[in-house]
């Protein structure tokens, strides 16, 4: 790509990245576009368009793309000498083949306009009529041009013009320059992208879709996201519209699986390749991945597979072909995958779960419910499914079913899930992992073998001759189980086990020297009430609230338990991951939380103010289902209450130690900031709903607000509780010290310094906000001044005198007020949430 | 259907009672035992003896009046009516496919009956024919085999079974049945194996496929290599699996619901308070018709994929909705990329799909729990010998499950609480359990509850020692493994303590009676040494502090027991005698108990005289204990934590004998009604072909 290097550029990196490495040829299509006019969701010869399609998929990548956006710019110039001269400081020459495109200026950006676009799209006229538009603030152009080539703009300036711009070029200009920012950074506002797809006008739709389609075809991910986010949005549509929006056609398109990735031949060879390895003929010799099947097992079972595969090869082969015929995740290799067919039948059956656990009157049957329908899914794993809520690549290859719980919820049934993924290189064309048995777990477990350990020699003998017919002529079953575990054993274990009791096994092999061996009653009394001591708190089982005790053991803990009892726990890729599955509730709200949250985290990061908050990851599906990313290592308040039987500062003493402790000071100070930082986020977001269900305290003192249901301009049940600004008990001010202390200071000073960073960059957050109030029928833009009550919220006229005056009212208010309590009272009658 | 039926017994009527005139059929099979070749004449004989209906009755009973010499005579022709037979199974013509296999039954079974002393090598010649025999049993195998596995009619394949079960169960001793020999050599292991995978291939001929794979390992099990054994022992294939457990689930849930309605009709009303009353005799009555002979097959079956196949233990926790997982299967929709975009149905959301039936008063069961409800039935009584083989195959399950770590791994499982309703037997002196006040809880407490339950409801005077003994060493083996993993199960250890010390006293008070059939000193020692369990390793498994006290207390509390355990066992291995070494053990186990016995009574009277009382509660009790630990000092007793791994060979080997014998009596009677009752069925097959 010759070098012409606008300052609009993005960075080399950023090029390559999108590229496909075929080189693109740079001949622009003879737009064949006008040509075949009816959309294709009506014509059904789609083997030849799909053809076209591919092919003409080439163009759109980023170096396309970077032309298109010179090309636009170049137009812009030539306006510009027209009316006066700019100073122009870039050093940009025309494009050498750019002129005589330039004169034809209007009609540019067609020329990476997909051929599915309506034909209307096409229509010269509305451009005209822009142009003309332009002609007419030639000053005002040159500003924009100026920014636009600055390095300051980012994807949130290109997102906040393409939602202002009226016009035309520009909105084109922005929607080419999206090819050159990193996918991640897109991605974050893919929901304001895709909404201003569904309800804005053409014009905005144009300028957006190549940039989506094309992503489309990179990634299977990105087209579920898109497919699933566009159907969610396009639901407040009116149904008769809804069926013939640009939104819903978007969506078809993407589920039809048409977008394959470009190139798709030469792409395709590897991938199907890769399937190879799971196919039933292999095998597990010949997996080639790292991901190998058998690849920690012991020699013991590589005998016991050997010996089968000697003994009955036919068997093992036709139970293999079974296996793949009734998988309907295996993908065969002579047919082509179906791209996004099995995450979409993974997420179906998550759904299908909850929803019909929702039938079910009690959480106990729930949850026995929600375990056997998970050991079913176990079946069907691995398969190439994802959790999108993850930050890395991966498959999942168990759901440890006897883990999931179901969560706490009146009518609904939302629960939690461990995933158990491999984590791999590229999800899309690593090999799916090879399928290893529920019970292989038990040659890397350790306690099969231990009640051997004190065995004599015949007892030893005896379990040998279980099998007695096999002994001679098949050495696979001589070493079953017993022998071989013994040297598997993991010292942590046996370490971890009796080096709190001497006793259990190290006496008996002393018991070899005859002494009679004393021991004192009080010993084991003692030993019995320190061990119990010592365990971690946990909470007790109840089976109307299942979820306390899965959430309160900490992470690592629950890790290290499922990774030992899992057969794929041996392999060094390994990762748990957990999810929370809702149905039949509604997360675009959340989602546009967990944007806020994150824009204001990013702001005080840039701004350093340590304020600390914690933005979880939502997954929308549709406008009545979806995932969350659940916080780790944190229980509600209300089971912190209900469990303990505690105040809060106790609560945390028990847990972090002593007032003046390192580790209580730690804790009290992540308490101060995190309090804090969802202060501010609930006094700006109008964060309501607040009760101890939905605060959370993690196991580093931090409170985490979750369940963003009520913001902005709804609230629930209008019963006018909760005025005051935000939640600050009497028991929260405790455990900063009290009213007077230094740490309730600095917690109003966080609070002014968090303000006036977002004040700073207010128009990031209003944006995230404005954008997705576009045709949206949520409750959180109930009314008409949600946008006007947010920006007053921040208070651009204040002094930061003024300003924080106005924090110690808020929390004086909060403090004070009446309603907080009176709402978590209305609370534990309501709901029995303390 | 019910209609054919009528008419095909018309017609049988009608046949029978016009004697003098002889179906063809029977005709043609006069001419087989006649001296000549029947094709001599008729070069179409055997194709036409095909297309004809099979008298079974009349072949039967013929086969059954050739005699000695006769049999010499008319060999050839069985020889050549097997060998047309095994051809006839691979005609495209399903009738003559189907009387080819009952023919083939009938011909298996009349030379069976009417040589039951004869070797077997002579069956197999005068059937086969020596030199022939060992290709015409591959041919039939092949034959079976592919009938099985193909996609033909769902009868035929439920005859092949059928023709398979009647071969297998022709001599009462199955190891004895020589031509069993054959199919060891080619194996129907694979499409047993294929009938379980395959869902609706499984409901319909699942329990014919289990059983006959039950009997087939028990083919001269201990004497040579059974291929059955090694390869069942092998099988790695979850949906097979799965669906072997499904068909032992089903038919055991289905044993489960019979006794409940049974139960429940006959506690309705008037008779309830008649059945508390005389309960344990009536419930004795009336689930007669409730043969649990008809699940020995089946409860065999699951024993053997227990015993032999280590992937199967999963399969035992594998829960599923009490409804068929076939009902659930996740269908791939391929409907998007073949179907052009035009025709898609206009499915938005593609979740709205409901899929499933539903019924929300369903509960999740697997298969552990119906086989653990199913014991606790079948424990109740065990007067009757097929009740207590049946008890006896269920504790060796259990003891196996026991020992397996997997098994135990999720039987102690937090996470996986159920509720299971065992059966207990209605007695006099308590109110039977209210369903809905069983807490959800680790499986591991049901089987603790059922072993607690057999144990205080079998202390009669026929006492069944051996049974005594596995349950005692169930419980053995899971506190073994509780302690070796540091499992603190929150269970009621009280109702095990006193039901074992009941047990003791028991021992004691009909010790001359039981002495004369049985070593109780065994069953005492082990008795005494769960004590010792508890008393050394507490503080590994126990849930509280507070439950070692009680342990201590309930010793304390009934320590006459043990001091008249203690002089019994003394006098005994003071005596020479056969007892003696026995009786010494247990003295010696009791060490610590005694130790603890001797400790805490005079604190505890020194207690309450100090305090004036004269009866002490039980949490003063408690209190003396807590305060007196640190003077005691218990001896370490040796290998109490290890325990004797089950094995099958030598000891259980004669149980298994009769088992099968029994299984295999009950199978053939089974197989021979079901066999005609099939025939009519196929009169409806062959009106549609």
């Amino acid at each position: 790509m010759e070098d012409t290097e606008l300052e609009v550029s993005p960075t080399p990196s950023d090029q390559n990245s999108p590229s496909p490495s075929s080189s693109p040829s740079l001949s622009l299509p003879s737009t064949p576009s006008s040509s075949c006019a009816p959309p294709p969701a009506a014509t059904p010869p789609l083997g030849v368009i799909s053809e076209g399609v591919a092919e003409l998929s080439l163009f759109i990548d980023a170096e396309v793309a970077q032309r298109a956006c010179q090309e636009v710019l170049q137009k812009v110039k030539l306006q510009q000498v027209e009316g006066d001269v700019p100073s122009q400081h870039s050093g940009a020459k025309p494009v050498p083949n750019s002129p005589p495109v330039a004169l034809t200026a209007s009609g540019k950006p067609m020329k990476i306009r997909e051929q599915e676009d309506d034909p209307e799209g096409l229509a010269p006229g509305s451009v005209k009529s822009a142009r003309r538009r332009q002609r007419h603030n030639p000053s005002k152009q040159s500003w924009l041009l100026r920014l636009f080539e600055s390095k300051l703009f980012d994807v949130s300036m290109a997102i906040s013009y393409l939602h202002n711009s009226k016009e035309p070029g520009v909105q084109a200009y922005i929607g080419n320059r999206l090819f050159s920012f990193p996918h991640e950074e897109v991605d974050f506002y893919l929901p304001q992208l895709l909404n201003m797809y569904i309800h804005m006008d053409e014009d905005v739709g144009d300028a957006i879709k190549p940039y989506v389609v094309h992503r489309c075809r990179q990634s299977i991910s990105f087209s579920l996201m898109c497919a699933w986010l566009l159907g969610a949005y396009s639901s407040d549509m009116h149904i008769s519209t809804q069926r013939h929006s640009r939104g819903t056609k978007l969506r078809k398109l993407i589920l039809s699986d048409e977008l394959k990735p470009a190139g798709s031949r030469a792409h395709r060879d590897p991938l199907t390749f890769s399937l190879i390895p799971f196919c039933p003929t292999s095998s597990p010799a010949t997996g080639p991945g790292p991901l190998g099947g058998d690849h920690g097992l012991s020699p013991s079972k590589r005998t016991h597979q050997r010996s089968k595969s000697d003994a009955t090869v036919s068997i093992s082969l036709s139970s293999n072909l079974k296996r793949t015929a009734s998988n309907p995740k295996v993908e065969s290799s002579q047919d082509e995958p179906v791209r996004l067919a099995p995450q979409r039948e993974f997420i179906k059956s998550l759904m299908g779960i909850g929803k019909r656990l929702a039938t079910l009157p009690t959480k106990e049957q729930k949850t026995q419910r929600l375990i056997s329908e998970l050991s079913l899914l176990n079946h069907k794993l691995p398969a190439r499914v994802w959790l999108p809520t993850a930050a890395f690549d991966h498959h999942v290859v168990r759901v440890p079913h006897t883990q999931a719980v179901v969560l706490n919820s009146k009518d609904k049934a939302p629960y939690l899930i461990y995933v158990e993924v491999l984590e791999c290189d590229n999800f899309e064309t690593s090999s799916v992992p090879i399928r290893i048995p529920e019970n292989r777990i038990r040659s890397t477990r350790s306690v099969e073998n231990l009640p051997d350990c004190g065995m004599t020699a015949e007892q030893r003998a005896g379990s040998f001759s279980m099998v007695p017919n096999y002994d001679n002529d098949d050495e696979a079953w001589s070493v079953d189980d017993i022998g071989e575990l013994q040297v598997e054993l993991p010292e942590v274990h046996t370490n971890s086990c009796d080096n709190i009791s001497q006793f259990s096994v190290d006496s008996i092999t002393s018991l070899e020297s005859k002494d009679p061996v004393f021991i004192a009653a009080g010993d084991i009394r003692r030993r019995l009430s320190e061990q119990l001591a010592q365990a971690p708190t946990t909470f007790k089982r109840d089976p109307e609230d299942p979820s306390a005790v899965a959430l309160k053991e900490p992470w690592e803990e629950k890790v290290r338990r499922i990774r030992e009892g899992s057969p794929y726990g041996h392999l060094p890729n390994w990762r748990l991951l957990s999810v929370i599955v809702k149905c039949g509730d509604d997360l675009r709200q959340e989602l546009l939380a967990f944007q806020v949250l994150q824009q204001l985290k990013s702001i005080w990061e840039q701004e350093r103010v340590p304020l600390w908050i914690k933005p979880y990851k939502i997954l929308v599906l549709s406008s009545d289902s979806g995932m969350i990313e659940p916080v780790v290592n944190a229980v509600s308040l209300h089971q912190v209450k209900k469990q303990s039987q505690l105040s809060l500062l106790d609560y945390l003493l028990q847990e972090h130690g002593a007032p003046t402790t390192e580790a209580f000071l730690s804790a009290q100070r992540n308490f101060v900031q995190s309090c804090a930082g969802y202060s501010l986020i609930c006094y700006l977001l109008q964060v309501k709903d607040r009760h101890n269900g939905n605060i959370l305290l993690d196991a580093e003192g931090h409170i985490i607000h979750i369940d963003f249901g009520f913001i902005l301009s709804s609230s629930p049940k209008n019963l006018g509780f909760e005025t005051s600004a935000f939640k600050l008990t009497t028991e929260f001010v405790d455990v900063m010290g009290g009213p007077e202390g230094d740490m309730f200071n600095y917690y109003k000073m966080l609070m002014l310094q968090g303000l006036i960073a977002a004040r700073k960059h207010m128009d990031r957050v209003l944006q995230i906000v404005e954008i997705m109030q576009q045709g949206s029928q949520l409750p959180c833009f109930h009314g008409s001044s949600t946008m006007r009550g947010l920006k007053e919220r921040f208070h651009m006229s204040l002094t930061e005198e003024q300003l924080q005056l106005l924090i110690d009212q808020l929390v004086d208010g909060s403090m004070r007020s009446l309603t907080t309590k009176l709402y978590d009272g209305f609370q534990y009658l309501t709901n029995g949430i303390m | 259907m019910s209609q054919v039926e009528k008419k095909a017994g018309l017609l049988r009527r009608t046949s029978s009672s016009k004697k003098p005139l002889k179906e063809k059929v029977v005709l043609m099979y006069d001419e087989i035992f006649a001296k000549e070749d029947p094709a001599k004449h008729n070069s179409r004989f055997w194709d036409e003896l095909f297309l004809m209906k099979v008298n079974l009755e009349y072949l039967e009973s013929k086969l059954e009046t050739v005699d000695g010499e006769e049999v010499q005579r008319i060999q050839d022709n069985i020889n050549s009516l097997f060998h047309h037979c095994v051809q006839a199974l691979g005609e495209e013509h399903q009738i003559k496919v189907v009387n080819a296999l009952q023919t083939l039954c009938a011909l298996f079974r009349g030379v069976h009956q009417k040589n039951k002393s004869a070797s077997g090598f002579d069956i197999i010649n005068m059937l086969m024919g020596f030199d022939k025999a060992e290709q015409r049993m591959k041919d039939l195998m092949e034959r079976l085999d592919s009938l099985l596995c193909g996609d033909g009619s769902e009868s035929l394949k439920s005859l092949c079974l059928k023709l398979l079960l009647c071969l297998v169960t022709v001599t009462d001793n199955i190891s004895q049945n020589t031509i069993l020999e054959y199919v060891m050599i080619n194996s129907i292991f694979e499409a047993i194996l294929q009938i379980l995978s395959d869902v609706s291939s499984r409901g319909q001929h699942g329990y014919d496929a289990v059983v006959l794979l039950a009997l087939l390992v028990n083919y001269r099990k201990y004497e040579s290599v059974n291929p059955y054994i090694v390869k069942l022992s092998i099988v790695d294939d979850e949906p097979t699996l799965d669906g072997m457990g499904m068909v032992v689930h089903q038919a055991l849930t289905e044993y489960n619901r019979q006794y409940k309605d049974k139960e429940e009709e006959n506690q309705g009303g008037f008779f309830s308070t008649l059945t508390s009353m005389v309960g344990s005799m009536f419930i004795a009555d009336a689930d007669e018709k409730l043969s649990v002979q008809t699940n020995e097959a089946i409860l065999l079956a699951l024993y053997e994929a227990v015993h032999l196949n280590r992937n199967f233990i999963t399969v035992l926790a594998q829960s599923h909705p009490e409804m068929d997982i076939a009902a659930t299967p996740m269908t791939p929709t391929p409907t998007t990329p073949t179907t052009p975009l035009g025709t898609t149905p206009p499915s938005l959301d593609m979740m709205n799909n409901p899929e499933l039936p539903l019924d929300p008063n369903l509960l999740t069961s697997n298969l552990l729990i119906t086989f653990l409800k199913y014991a606790s039935i079948v424990m109740q009584d065990t007067k009757d010998e097929h009740r207590l083989n049946s008890a006896r195959l269920c504790l060796i399950i259990l003891t196996c499950i026991a020992e397996d770590q997997y098994a135990d791994a999720f039987l102690h499982d937090d996470n996986m609480n159920f509720r299971v309703n065992l059966h207990k037997m209605p007695m006099r002196h308590r109110k039977k359990a209210v369903d809905k006040n069983i807490p959800s809880r680790p499986l591991v407490c049901a089987v603790l509850d059922l072993m607690v339950e057999f144990i205080v409801t079998h202390m009669m005077k026929d006492f069944p020692m051996d049974l005594y003994l596995r349950c005692v060493q169930i419980i053995h083996k899971l506190l073994c493994y509780q302690k070796k993993c540091r499992i603190r199960l929150h269970y009621t250890w009280r109702e095990l303590w006193s039901a074992l010390i009941n047990l003791l006293k028991f021992l004691l008070s009909n010790e001359t009676t039981l002495l004369a059939k049985h070593n109780i000193f065994h069953l005492a020692l082990l008795v005494v040494n769960l004590f010792n369990m508890f008393i050394t390793y507490g503080d590994t498994f126990l849930p509280t502090s507070n439950s070692y006290d009680e342990l201590y207390y309930e010793i304390v509390r009934m320590h006459q027991v043990f001091d008249n355990l203690y002089c019994m066992v003394l006098r005994v291995s003071t005596n020479t005698g056969q007892w003696k070494e026995a009786a010494s053990k247990v003295t010696h186990a009791l060490v610590n108990v005694r130790a603890i016995i001797n400790h805490f009574n005079p604190k505890i009277e020194s207690y309450a005289a100090v305090n004036h009382i004269s009866q002490l509660s039980e949490e003063q009790v408690l209190e003396v204990v807590r305060s007196n630990y640190d003077t005691l000092t218990l001896k370490l007793q040796d290998g109490l934590d290890q325990f004797e791994r089950y094995s099958e060979q030598p000891k259980e080997a004669a149980f298994f004998k009769e088992l099968v014998r029994s299984i295999s009596l009950n199978v053939r009677k089974n197989v021979s009604l079901n066999t005609l009752s099939q025939d009519v069925l196929l009169k409806e097959f062959s009106t549609i072909s």
